[in-house]
């Protein structure tokens, strides 16, 4: 019983210490604008977070940013007019894309 | 009625969370009743609220992992484990759950892992409701007849003695179990009980329990034991993979393990004071019930699929607490009653 | 019931080998799907573990099975302490559980 709750503190210790490693990421969601294949570069038009009948994702605020998503675990293809939920991290001035979820296409609540 | 929906953060979805907390305790009341798992609610069931399928397997084999540590815990060891058996089953159980994820995981890139789950759930509790009943018409006939169940229960089947006989090396001896076999053949078992347990979201031991018995040649009380550590292992496993593969949701698995907890204390003291097969037939109509809803969900009848579903397992659950507080109520009248007897004794 | 059971078990080897071959075989470039936890909508701790399914799956994956198995034995504890007080005879009954 000794063994095991000094066991379970050390691994709870080494976690805690794992978790500094944890880095910040911010989350965005809106309107696909356009998606350069080329450059790894999505842009968005950011929607807030209102969520009504009409704008089930939010309503659309005009601001438009763009991402870079050369490292990106990247979800269905994105194409212009799907609504997409960015994982991020500020680089910089850049925006680094950690992972990109395509919302509308793959709508999870109709599975 | 906003404040009956909870928002699970990651799976995205707003879920009615006291159907969560019901399909929880109920889980814990049938589960511990019938010392079946009661897994096979809790995919459909979560399905059937609102998570997507691929959510609602990796939620549901995470709670098993929470709640067989419960059972362990209480037992505060595993019984009888023959653990050289335990680990080579280990690695046909890891692999095997796997396997189930990733054909999970491969369903849902081509959309269509509700579908299919869906199917294979219907026939599985399809199979169950028959096993349910086939086994109360026997009872009834031997009632009929007059037979009184001897020791030999499983003498009946003696596949194993031919399975044995398989020669592939290596071969191993079993000593808490005694035989000795090929090691294919309990990594085989495993192997195909995890692809199971990984597809479904089950615990397993539905389809293990009478494999090791049968199969296998294990004696039913290290049968018992084994199973249960396999449970708790391929529950952690399946756990950490389906959380891997980013579906899980840990509030879900914490609110229905709570519920559990608390189910399954009342079922498994209910066992001591149920009669009779009455409440046996009354689980087969609740598989039945749990199956027609499933139907219902893959034709996009929600709401009836969720007035199905909850109100099968709530009643079914309803009636497990009635036998238990009412057996309960009475022992301790009795109790108090001897050592009222008692003290007059004395003075 | 013997039947019964080798019926079942016939059933379910043949879908277990027709299963796997078929994700095998099809094994088509579908791409995966990706899912990014909301973090703008919560707070606190949720937040936290939000976040962290977001950025560092692995870590979230060990935290989820050691929290889910810690608070099953909290459970365990909790439950048994409850039910020694309830005064029933809980040593006289089977073991029939998981």
């Amino acid at each position: 019983m000794k063994r095991k709750t000094i066991f379970l503190c050390v691994t709870l210790a080494a976690l805690f210490c794992l978790t500094s490693l944890a880095s910040a990421a911010e989350v965005c969601q809106g309107k696909c604008i356009s998606y350069n294949q080329d450059d790894k570069v999505i842009s968005v038009e950011e929607y807030n977070l209102n969520f009504t009948d009409e704008n089930p994702y939010g309503e659309a605020t005009g601001t438009v940013t763009s991402y870079n998503v050369a490292s990106a675990k990247m979800g269905l293809t994105p194409e212009p007019g799907d609504i997409l939920r960015i994982a991020y991290e500020v680089k910089g001035t850049d925006r680094v894309a950690i992972k990109v979820m395509n919302v509308s296409k793959q709508d999870l609540r109709k599975k | 009625m906003d404040w009956l929906y909870m928002y699970m953060p990651i799976a995205g979805v707003e879920i009615f969370w006291p159907g969560l907390v019901l399909i929880g305790f109920s889980v814990g009341v049938i589960g511990g009743f019938f010392g079946m798992g009661g897994a096979w609610m809790v995919t459909p069931g979560l399905n059937i609220l609102g998570f997507p399928m691929a959510f609602a397997i990796g939620t549901d084999i995470a709670h098993i992992a929470g709640k067989s540590m419960v059972s362990t815990m209480r037992h505060s060891k595993f019984g009888n484990v023959d653990y050289k058996l335990g680990f080579v089953m280990l690695a046909g159980t890891m692999v095997g759950i796997e396997c189930g994820a990733q054909i999970v995981m491969y369903l849902e890139r081509i959309g269509q892992v509700g579908k299919v789950v869906r199917w294979v759930y219907v026939v599985f509790l399809a199979l169950i409701a028959l096993m349910v009943f086939y086994d109360y018409y026997k009872a009834e006939k031997k009632k009929k007849a007059g037979i009184v169940d001897g020791e030999k229960g499983t003498e009946g089947i003696t596949w194993y003695k031919t399975l044995h006989k398989i020669n592939i090396p290596p071969m191993m001896h079993f000593k808490a179990a005694g035989f000795t076999c090929s090691a294919w053949l309990p990594i085989i078992v495993s192997y195909l009980t995890g692809v199971l347990a990984g597809f479904l979201g089950i615990g397993g031991g539905l389809l293990r329990m009478p494999a090791l018995v049968y199969l296998i040649g294990c004696p039913t009380h290290i049968a018992v034991g084994t199973d249960l550590f396999e449970v708790m292992i391929s529950g952690l496993y399946g756990a950490f993979t389906y959380t891997l593969k980013g579906r899980i949701e840990l509030v879900a698995v914490f609110v229905m393990l709570t519920g559990a907890a608390i189910g399954a204390q009342i079922g498994t003291v209910a066992t001591k004071y149920a009669r009779g097969y009455g409440i046996r037939i009354a689980f087969g109509f609740a598989v039945l019930g749990c199956m027609i809803s499933i139907i219902l969900k893959q034709y996009k009848v929600d709401w009836a699929a969720t007035t199905l579903i909850l109100g099968t397992i709530s009643i079914i659950s309803i009636w497990i607490c009635v036998v238990m507080f009412k057996g309960a109520a009475a022992e301790l009248r009795e109790k108090k009653l001897r050592e009222q007897a008692a003290s007059a004794y004395k003075s | 019931m013997r039947s019964l059971i080798s019926k079942i078990f016939c059933f379910c080897m043949m879908a277990y080998l027709v299963l796997p071959a078929m994700a095998l075989a099809a094994g088509g470039k579908a791409s995966e799907l990706v899912v990014v936890a909301d973090t703008r909508r919560i707070t606190g701790v949720m937040k936290y573990f939000a976040n962290l399914y977001n950025t560092n799956i692995l870590l979230f994956a060990v935290w989820a099975v050691v929290l889910t198995a810690a608070y099953g034995c909290f459970l365990g504890l909790v439950m048994d302490f409850f039910m020694s007080r309830t005064g029933l005879d809980l040593k006289s009954r089977k073991i029939i559980e998981h």
